[in-house]
């Protein structure tokens, strides 16, 4: 791979020194521009999975802006590109921010919208051109700082060195936890967020990544034209033409967008023989039918599809090197506990939580003291689960405090995001199980780590040693480090189980809120479930779990609410409760 | 003032030509989760199909109109059966993408096709205006905007009055409980893409005698109509016609008043302002 990779290389550097025919140096140079776009269009459609359908506003705003700065105020567009790159970041950021805190689907229509509201906008703006668009002043053309040549070659060299920075600004994201995390985000980014990964934070970055590359991409594409306007740089094609070389390539892979390029480079030029001389349109619909075969057959476009015929690579985050036979099995335990004390750890006060007339939670307080395995049981509909998810911050809810002790202060939790209620140290794992399918044990390993305090320059350092040995002894510890190579998506329910839970354990969070940890699970599992958690209690992490099954409550709470119909009903010992009336009649209709 | 009036009033018979561009988009979206991108490509298709009845068959599009809409009809069901059931359980990201691919091979199909240029027909029955509140609205855009109100009210008596329409909202709300109860949701999914296409088919008819269709016309509405449904709200009926008809007057108003170039500028802006302030749009339920 490597081998064959440097060859490619290679022969792009020696390119223009073999080849002397222009047409063919032209195609060569525009396929590296465009390859570029959708290298960069892969860092947040690929990795982050927030399609865009608007990136020609990116490579436009690139190329108009250098024009601008070039024609009007005499800037050399080696100065101007970063100015464009710089004004792309702006508006993606813009555009970015509204919109990523909403359901994908938006942000995928904004970008769509964007796009043409902008070409429209420069079609009717004199400033810019309005239709007839900008000219580059080419009586200066050769001269040192105008970036523009009457040979091939210079340009071919520029974007071959673009589409350099733009792969090895992938390759670096793709090795980062940079690149773990806007997966995760593209899985399942409430998962994420339970994790305490900022989501917004990481689309925000790959968006202004990917702008600014588009961006230089813009820039270039009009020194090599020499004219801007906004049918060249802003027609919708230009979208669609980044999109679909990412997507066809493969999507959320560094060689993908590259592979698009070349190949759709190629399909067009085949087809457009083939069916050429009917006029323009068909290489669109040929793309339109390869993305849909894309989806329907191998999403991960035909990086996937060679995938098929040589499995077992592994990509992205590598997995652990040398396995230290034997040390990794103990875990490190927890930070030094003095004797128990027996404070509140959580609070939840008087909350209520209301969907439309239905009243899910009445006023419901309860709380948790550092060290407990506090057990929360109800008949199904009690408001169990809404309680979970109000504390974590996937429920706003409507009344009420909710308080956690971190680093010697009461914090309150309610309203938060389920991100910064996570670095707090509050754990949670989903009643329907939510790993990263498609992510190996070992990333959805990496995924769980600590997040407060994790800057971005953090992110795109590997992860510290010590992070990697806990990660390798929690793994040992549920048996799942044989494991640590396979997509989280091939374990059984049972071990997924697991996996989630150690997920969980990593970050050292002061409490666990399980949901439902054993349900759907055989009995051997059961046993194992149980002895973890009270493993870990005893290393001192707390615990609040919901749990249908009466026995498992018995044998691990200390403590344990009862609710019903939204209400706390009853509280005490396992004992007291299974012995109290009100209960049984609630429990068990006696 | 005057020139506010016919604004508004402009606005509000475009408005509900929007809403009726947007309905069938607004219903996968609700009973499906599914975004189709490509559904103002087949108002473009329905578009060319009522020119070629016109031209080819000499009928009028009120004689083309059956016929258009069960071709719609058709195309809506084979769009499911060849594309969209293949892809209901896949990711969102390649949903998404799947009915992008779509409006891509639609859109340069009908370019390959029919090429680049713009067609239209002349229509004597709606020739020339009404008068509406003092003010002359084309009298082809008043035809529109009551096939509009026509079709909103028709496809609400059969959703609320007949079982299939019941056990359709009923498919929407839970597909697996709907299977449960002996509901075929295959065949309610083939009857909604079937009554979503049917509607932007019936809009393409009634666009045809005041809009000039092309390869690209598709691009004109999709903005518009996405900005309805979200306006509006996804998942309710008649969301997209609050939203369609708050388009058409900040369109219509800010357009006509401030700088009718940008007039989509205003429309964008107002759907990025609906996302930030209210996500579920005007009539949207609240998504936990």
């Amino acid at each position: 791979m490597t081998v064959l990779v440097a060859g490619v290389w290679g022969a792009l550097l020696l390119l223009p020194a073999v080849v002397h025919d222009a047409y063919f140096l032209n195609g060569m140079i525009l396929v590296l521009i465009y390859g570029s776009a959708a290298q960069a269009w892969n860092l947040l459609g690929g990795y982050g999975g927030q399609l865009s359908f608007g990136h020609a506003v990116f490579f436009g705003l690139g190329a108009y802006t250098s024009t601008l700065l070039f024609s009007r105020a005499g800037v050399s567009p080696w100065a101007g590109m970063w100015a464009g790159a710089l004004v792309a970041t702006g508006v993606s950021l813009v555009v970015g921010y509204p919109t990523f805190r909403l359901r994908r689907h938006y942000f995928a229509l904004a970008t769509l919208a964007l796009a043409e509201v902008v070409r429209i906008s420069f079609l009717n703006w004199p400033f810019v051109g309005a239709a007839v668009g900008l000219y580059l002043p080419v009586q200066l053309m050769n001269r040192p700082g105008t970036m523009m040549w009457s040979a091939k070659p210079p340009y071919y060299y520029l974007a071959l060195a673009l589409f350099g920075l733009a792969c090895a600004l992938a390759l670096v994201v793709d090795r980062t936890r940079v690149g773990l995390y806007l997966r995760t985000i593209d899985q399942d980014e409430e998962a994420a967020s339970a994790l305490g990964i900022p989501g917004r934070r990481y689309k925000l970055l790959a968006m202004a990544l990917s702008a600014a590359v588009t961006a230089l991409a813009g820039t270039l594409f009009a020194q090599y034209v020499l004219y801007v306007d906004p049918s060249s740089v802003l027609d919708a094609s230009r979208s669609v033409l980044f999109a679909v070389m990412a997507l066809v390539g493969g999507r959320g892979t560094v060689v993908g967008p590259a592979v698009g390029a070349g190949f759709l480079t190629l399909l067009s030029q085949y087809a457009g023989g083939l069916l050429g001389g009917f006029g323009k349109g068909y290489d669109y619909v040929v793309y339109g039918v390869a993305i849909m075969l894309v989806a329907v057959y191998e999403p991960r476009g035909i990086v996937g599809l060679l995938d098929r015929f040589a499995p077992g690579r592994r990509r992205g985050v590598p997995g652990p090197a040398e396995p230290p036979e034997g040390e990794g099995a103990r875990v490190p335990s927890s930070p030094v506990q003095g004797p128990r004390p027996a404070r509140p750890l959580l609070r939840v006060e008087a909350l209520w939580k209301r969907f439309g007339g239905l009243e899910a939670l009445r006023d419901v307080s309860l709380e948790v003291r550092r060290g407990e395995i506090v057990g929360v049981l109800g008949p199904n509909g009690a408001g169990k689960s809404t309680l979970f998810d109000c504390v974590t911050g996937f429920l706003r809810p409507d009344g009420g405090s909710i308080l956690l002790r971190s680093d010697g202060a009461e914090r309150r939790l309610e309203g938060r995001p389920p991100a910064w209620i996570a670095q707090q140290g509050l754990a949670r794992t989903f009643q329907m199980i939510r790993v990263f399918p498609g992510l190996t044990v070992w990333q959805n390993m990496l995924a769980g780590q600590e997040h407060r305090g994790e800057s971005l320059a953090d992110a795109f350092r590997p992860t510290p040693r010590a992070v990697r040995e806990r990660l390798e002894g929690l793994l040992r510890l549920v048996g799942l480090w044989d494991q640590r190579d396979l997509a989280a998506g091939q374990l059984s329910y049972g071990q997924q189980k697991l996996l989630a839970l150690a997920m969980a354990l990593v970050r050292r969070p002061s409490v666990v809120l399980l949901d439902e940890p054993v349900a759907g699970v055989n009995p051997t599992m059961i046993q194992r479930l149980m002895e973890h958690i009270r493993l870990q209690n005893a290393e001192g992490v707390t615990f609040l779990i919901i749990e249908h099954n009466m026995d498992v409550l018995m044998e691990l709470a200390s403590r344990v609410y009862f609710m019903a119909d939204g209400r706390v009903v009853a509280e005490g010992s396992p004992e007291a409760i299974q012995a109290n009336d009100d209960v049984l009649a609630l429990y068990y209709g006696r | 003032m005057g020139l506010f009036l016919s604004a508004a009033v402009d606005g509000l018979v475009m408005g509900l030509v929007y809403a009726l561009v947007s309905l069938g988009l607004g219903m996968i979206w609700g009973v499906m989760d599914i975004i189709n991108f490509a559904h103002t490509e087949y108002v473009m298709l329905a578009m060319y199909a009522t020119y070629f009845a016109w031209r080819g068959a000499h009928l009028d599009p009120l004689g083309a109109l059956p016929g258009v809409v069960l071709l719609g009809f058709g195309a809506g069901v084979a769009t499911y059966l060849v594309v969209i059931r293949r892809i209901m359980a896949a990711s969102p990201v390649t949903q998404i993408f799947a009915t992008f691919g779509l409006l891509l091979f639609l859109r340069y199909t009908a370019f390959a096709v029919f090429g680049p240029n713009f067609l239209g027909i002349r229509w004597p029955l709606a020739a020339g205006a009404l008068v509406l509140a003092g003010v002359p609205v084309d009298r082809a855009k008043v035809y529109a905007a009551l096939a509009g109100l026509a079709t909103y009210g028709l496809l609400f008596s059969f959703l609320q009055r007949t079982k299939v329409g019941k056990a359709l909202q009923a498919t929407a709300q839970n597909p697996t409980a709907a299977l449960a109860l002996g509901i075929e949701v295959e065949r309610m999914y083939m009857l909604a893409w079937g009554l979503s296409i049917a509607t932007a088919a019936v809009a393409g008819v009634f666009l045809l005698p005041f809009y000039q269709v092309s390869p690209t016309v598709g691009d004109a509405f999709v903005l518009i109509a996405f900005a309805s449904v979200v306006l509006g709200g996804f998942g309710t009926l008649f969301g997209p016609l609050v939203g369609g008809v708050a388009i058409g007057l900040i369109e219509g108003i800010a357009g006509t008043l401030i700088a009718p170039t940008f007039k989509l500028v205003f429309v964008f802006a107002a759907f990025l302002l609906a996302l930030f302030l209210r996500p579920t749009g005007i009539l949207g339920r609240d998504q936990a």
